[in-house]
């Protein structure tokens, strides 16, 4: 159910994927989020078209975190303000973060090589059924995608969308 | 007098050990990730340069290319089948030009590669760009082949060389599609631009954006397609004909082509060899 990838560029660390829907509590777990009491990243599934999106964040947040060069305070922060295609950290955490209202919930963890992060403990704090990574696309909310990324119609006869989002994503600090 | 020479070699010395510093990190990382197949031609030449110590492969990468700017490699980044570029430093750049120089050729070929794709223009596409090495995770064109290969495999084989025609008006149409952005891409070749499978489909993609940057002016465009001329007209033989077709086909697709072209001709009575009697 859970999706995990080992990062080629930092062996020890990998990334975990879990989606969950009919989520009741996602007021609570916003608060949880911003206090800090949970160990992960809270993402609204309806931003992200593929895992590989929230992978290259993912990356990006350990290398930053890696030389001390993060933009926001924490590592679950920096990869939802990674996923951002500008460079406003709160209109990030706006877009890309949960609300109280959401339904559906994607948590992504890094799990270090010292750490051990129990994905049970998180899966319990959730009040929703887990499903599997599969039925991300029946999430994702492409109209809105396009918008909040501003892909161009010629844009989109060269590639896919996930590579217009990518190569916006991984650019976006030197433009 | 023995002393001053020990001194030098010293000197020496100390400069060629503070090499470069952080290329890739040294750990014995995951053996290769099933990378892509090394079907590259030059997957067997990867000799390193005579003064050079062999380049330490990145963890789980292989590879693929040593070039005068970056060593490139070729394998899996978050899944995906990617080419890593890693600039060269050099060593006989005064340190602190060198960085700057090298961040700033890294940042101008990551923003150049997002102009690209926004206006339309194929361009690999950028997953993650690392500032302290100076090296560029891009995609991987699968199976693609150079222009310059497939030309050379065109006129190899004796093959009806018509559809190079057919392939320069299509490189033209490209070429003027990113003038027309005022986008220069500062390093046109035929090693530069890639055919992805179908061959006959003449689907180009543009790479190594290294050298590029922003300009409008028609100088900038008409030096740009003259060094395209040059490489051309010195990498293969007997191509006149196709690199008329790809200047037509410029013409014909860009609307700001008229002071370009005129540029050109402009640019071409410059240089080596040619009398500068106006």
């Amino acid at each position: 159910m859970d999706l995990t990838h080992r990062l080629e560029l930092f062996p020890d660390c990998s990334v975990t994927l879990l989606l969950f829907n009919h989520v009741k509590n996602a007021a609570a777990l916003r608060k949880k989020a911003m206090e800090g009491s949970i160990e992960g990243a809270l993402i609204n599934p309806a931003m992200i078209v593929d895992p590989f999106q929230i992978l290259v964040a993912a990356n990006k947040a350990v290398h930053l975190h890696k030389i001390g060069k993060m933009k926001t305070r924490t590592l679950y922060a920096e990869i939802i303000f990674n996923l951002s295609p500008n460079n406003n950290i709160s209109d990030a955490f706006k877009k890309f973060g949960i609300s109280d209202s959401d339904e559906a919930v994607l948590i992504v963890v890094v799990v270090d090589r010292e750490k051990t992060v129990n994905l049970e403990e998180i899966r319990s704090q959730v009040e929703g059924q887990q499903v599997s990574l599969d039925e991300l696309p029946q999430l994702t909310d492409i109209v809105k995608v396009k918008k909040m990324y501003k892909v161009t119609p010629q844009e989109e006869k060269i590639g896919t969308l996930v590579d217009s989002i990518v190569c916006r994503m991984s650019t976006k600090d030197v433009l | 007098m023995a002393a001053a020479e020990a001194q030098a070699n010293a000197v020496c010395s100390g400069m060629a050990g503070a090499g470069p510093a952080a290329i890739g990190d040294g750990t014995a990382g995951p053996a290769m990730a099933g990378a892509g197949p090394a079907a590259e031609a030059e997957a067997e030449a990867s000799g390193p340069e005579v003064a050079e110590a062999p380049p330490p492969p990145l963890p789980g990468l292989q590879l693929l290319q040593q070039g005068a700017e970056a060593l490139v490699y070729r394998g899996l980044f978050l899944g995906r089948p990617a080419v890593a570029k890693l600039r060269i430093p050099k060593r006989y750049r005064h340190p602190a030009l060198e960085e700057r120089l090298s961040r700033r050729r890294t940042a101008q070929e990551a923003r150049s590669l997002l102009r690209c794709r926004r206006a339309g223009i194929p361009a690999p596409v950028v997953y993650f760009v690392d500032y302290v090495t100076n090296s560029v995770y891009l995609e991987d064109i699968a199976d693609s082949v150079t222009v310059q290969d497939h030309i050379n495999s065109v006129q190899r084989s004796g093959n009806d060389t018509s559809s190079l025609l057919v392939l320069g008006e299509k490189m033209g149409e490209l070429l003027a599609k990113m003038h027309d952005e005022d986008l220069i891409h500062g390093d046109l070749t035929t090693s530069n631009i890639l055919m992805r499978p179908p061959m006959e489909k003449l689907d180009l993609v543009l790479i190594d954006f290294g050298l590029s940057f922003v300009s409008g002016l028609p100088e900038d465009k008409g030096v740009d397609l003259y060094v395209l001329e040059k490489a051309f007209l010195s990498t293969h033989p007997d191509t006149e004909m196709m690199f008329k077709a790809l200047l037509k086909s410029y013409a014909a697709a860009s609307k700001k082509s008229g002071p370009v072209i005129k540029k050109l001709d402009e640019v071409r009575l410059r240089g080596r060899k040619r009398s500068m009697v106006g």
